[in-house]
């Protein structure tokens, strides 16, 4: 594990908020992005962090917090 | 390990868990309400009346932010002086006393409201049994005069818990001369003080005006007078829905984090600013009302902004604290510490996010102090996306977070379900961010707050981004998820309350701060000479209002009968609204 | 419940540099904020529901 399970439900939901905020800031600056589009991007930010975060460590034995 | 409160001080720990239990009843009735709202007022899902909309808004309101907020803050502050006099009060019997008169007072008040749902509610005091008059009654909406007396009740239980502190506090500074408040005591006398004199205005409000008006005693009122004595108590409670959660933030949140609190001088010199500031800045909740001059608008607006100050120094003071905690832990860098802090804690990660909406929500309120561009959002859902960022997250999230390492010290039991706690709290934390972005968005571009149906025939909201579809589709999701953490919070509660043959995991014993009191100056202890500054602060800010108020219409007004809201008033406003429609065509 | 301190900080050896990391981002993140909320939302936009009131009533 790259981080602990209580981390990686943090970056989870912090991601899932900057999603959302960053969409309306980007909205400012006339860049759109569909709601279907954005839980799309949602869905994988968070396969991408699941993925991460359970990739084995190279060499170091299993750490969790 | 030390003993646990519920052992050290068991009398004390009974009455602080049955104010938690109070509390979490208004919690879990209020939030059920809340998604009720959610789903009703986007049109999602209508399973009530629209004209029942208004009962639920009020239970909402009052449910959640007088009695769940209060009930906690009587229960936290208890355990507070217990804990840090390491004395219980003089007479026991007191303390249950005014536990009773907040118990029969906000029954009495739940039972007026729910009235609302009866399809016939009873005859009670002369007058229907309702009180759809939101959490503000402003005259001349009218409720059943039983509301009006369970708040005074409620009120005049909070006001006798403050003097139940102050006398516990007198006596433990008889048998210890010379020596300085505890940080802990300190926080809770200055809340009270702070209540005591802002709650004078919706005291005088009800008692004087409001309550005679409704049993027909006197047959007018002066509506922008009550008003203006509600918001003198309006924007104090807020400070006091908020100064629990600070005194979590200042006393507990250090520890959790694995450290010291940074300051405490500054955590003193911030209780103090807020006896100073919070109550003479109630008119900025009145830019749009007519009848007070704009110069009092002013002078209102100017003390709001000094009120950022002690919030701009409870940042840095918290965050600091949280610092020194993650560096004891091994934390390195300018940023990496972050990794080091515990957040596995439920207790921790729960205040630290309130923490953290708290900082941005206090934005939008920067936007709503400032007297311009208020009028932007006044009448807008964007106030409620305030209100949900600010005591719905930054005070209800901390409360939460505090009740799981607080619960198991008061009950001996072991907190069940620590993995989902946590799960809870992050989930509170992103409904709370999707409900009040969209929120926020609806409101700028105009959705109206207290409204059971804002959808207008011939009329549409020039969303510029997304549709009104997509905003309505965001604030359920965000209700939705709030309701489903809110139950959990009150499952893991109960559960851990049977939880009986268990050994709680927790330590409650308070490092002292970085900085002691050693560090802060004699005269922040004189806590006489602040309530000096404070009433003399508010007769400079609401002297000159609250006589052009009565000098404008009188103290009684002219004939402002009362407007009972039932639902066959709402049938007669419809059709005089459809009377004057039809003639303005 | 979970605090496993690794070493004692004194109050003389701490230099809150995070602290003033954080914040310095929170101050600029707040001057952003507020500078769009006025001379975009507030400036920049004509009344949005003035005049409005009789197409509204007559549906």
């Amino acid at each position: 594990m790259h981080t602990s399970p209580a981390k990686l439900l943090i970056l989870i939901a912090l991601s899932l908020v900057i999603l959302v905020e960053g969409r309306t800031v980007l909205a400012f600056f006339g860049i759109n992005i569909p709601p279907l589009e954005t839980a799309l991007i949602g869905l994988v930010i968070i396969a991408t962090l699941v993925i991460w975060a359970i990739r084995p460590l190279r060499g170091s034995p299993t750490k969790s917090e | 390990m030390t003993a646990l409160f519920v052992d050290e001080y068991p009398a004390e720990a009974r009455l602080v868990k049955a104010a938690f239990l109070s509390s979490f009843i208004a919690f879990g009735i209020g939030a059920l309400f809340g998604i009720i709202q959610a789903l009703h007022r986007t049109d999602i899902f209508r399973f009530i009346d629209s004209i029942k909309y208004y009962t639920v808004l009020t239970g909402h309101g009052v449910f959640l932010v007088i009695a769940f907020t209060i009930f906690f803050l009587v229960g936290l502050y208890q355990w507070a002086v217990t804990d840090s006099l390491e004395r219980g009060p003089v007479d026991i019997r007191f303390t249950w006393f005014w536990y009773g008169l907040m118990a029969i007072g906000s029954f009495l008040a739940a039972i007026s409201i729910l009235a609302g749902f009866l399809e016939q509610p009873p005859m009670v005091l002369g007058a229907e049994l309702r009180a759809n008059v939101l959490f503000t009654f402003y005259a001349p909406l009218e409720a059943n005069p039983l509301y009006y007396i369970g708040l005074a009740l409620f009120l005049v239980g909070t006001w006798l818990a403050g003097i139940d502190w102050f006398r516990t506090w007198w006596a433990w500074r008889d048998e210890n001369p010379g020596e300085r408040i505890p940080l802990r005591t300190f926080m809770v006398l200055t809340t009270m003080m702070m209540f005591f004199l802002g709650s004078v205005g919706v005291i005088v409000s009800i008692l004087v005006f409001i309550l005679p008006w409704s049993l027909e005693i006197t047959e007018s009122l002066n509506p922008l007078l009550t008003r203006t004595l509600f918001w003198f108590f309006g924007h104090m409670i807020v400070y006091f829905w908020l100064l629990p959660a600070y005194l979590l933030w200042y006393s507990v949140l250090p520890k959790l984090s694995g450290g010291r609190l940074f300051s405490d001088p500054l955590a003193r010199v911030v209780f103090i600013l807020f006896v100073l500031l919070s109550t003479p800045v109630g008119i900025h909740h009145q830019y749009m009302d007519p009848g007070i001059a704009e110069g009092f608008k002013f002078i209102a607006m100017t003390n709001t902004m000094f009120l950022l100050l002690p919030s701009f120094l409870t940042a840095f003071t918290v965050v600091a604290s949280m610092e020194h905690g993650a560096r004891q832990r091994g934390g390195e860098g300018r940023f990496n510490w972050l990794q080091a802090l515990p957040w596995r804690n439920p207790a921790f990660t729960g205040m630290a996010l309130a923490g953290l909406v708290f900082a941005f929500g206090g934005f939008t309120g920067i936007v709503n102090a400032g007297m311009n561009i208020n009028y932007l959002v006044h009448n807008a859902l964007w106030i409620p996306g305030h209100i949900h960022a600010q005591v719905g997250t930054a005070t209800a999230l901390t409360l939460m977070a505090g009740s799981y390492w607080l619960v198991p010290q008061l009950t001996g039991n072991r907190l069940v379900g620590r993995q989902v706690a946590l799960f809870q709290v992050v989930l509170w934390f992103v409904g709370i961010v999707f409900m009040t972005n969209s929120m926020f968005r609806a409101g700028l571009v105009g959705v109206p707050r207290r409204t059971a149906e804002p959808q207008y025939q011939g009329f549409e909201y020039d969303v510029p981004v997304g549709s009104m579809g997509e905003l309505n589709a965001q604030l359920a999701l965000g209700g939705t998820l709030l309701f489903i953490s809110a139950m959990l919070f009150l499952v893991l509660m109960l559960l851990t309350v049977f939880n009986n043959d268990s050994e709680p995991i927790v330590d409650g014993t308070l490092p002292p701060a970085l900085s002691g009191p050693e560090d802060s100056p004699q005269v922040l202890d004189n806590l006489r000479l602040w309530f000096g500054i404070a009433f003399a602060l508010v007769v400079l800010a609401y002297a000159l209002p609250l006589a052009g108020i009565v000098a404008q219409s009188g103290l009684f007004g002219q004939d402002i009968p009362p407007f009972p809201v039932s639902s066959e008033a709402v049938m007669y406003l419809e059709f005089g609204l459809d009377y004057v429609g039809a003639l303005v065509t | 419940m979970g605090s496993r301190v690794s070493r004692e900080i004194g109050h003389d050896e701490y230099d809150p540099w995070g602290t003033l990391s954080l914040i310095v981002i929170y101050f600029v993140a707040l001057t952003l904020m507020w500078l769009f909320t006025y001379f975009v939302e507030f400036i920049g936009n004509t009344p949005t529901v003035m005049g409005m009131i009789v197409p509204v009533m007559l549906g």
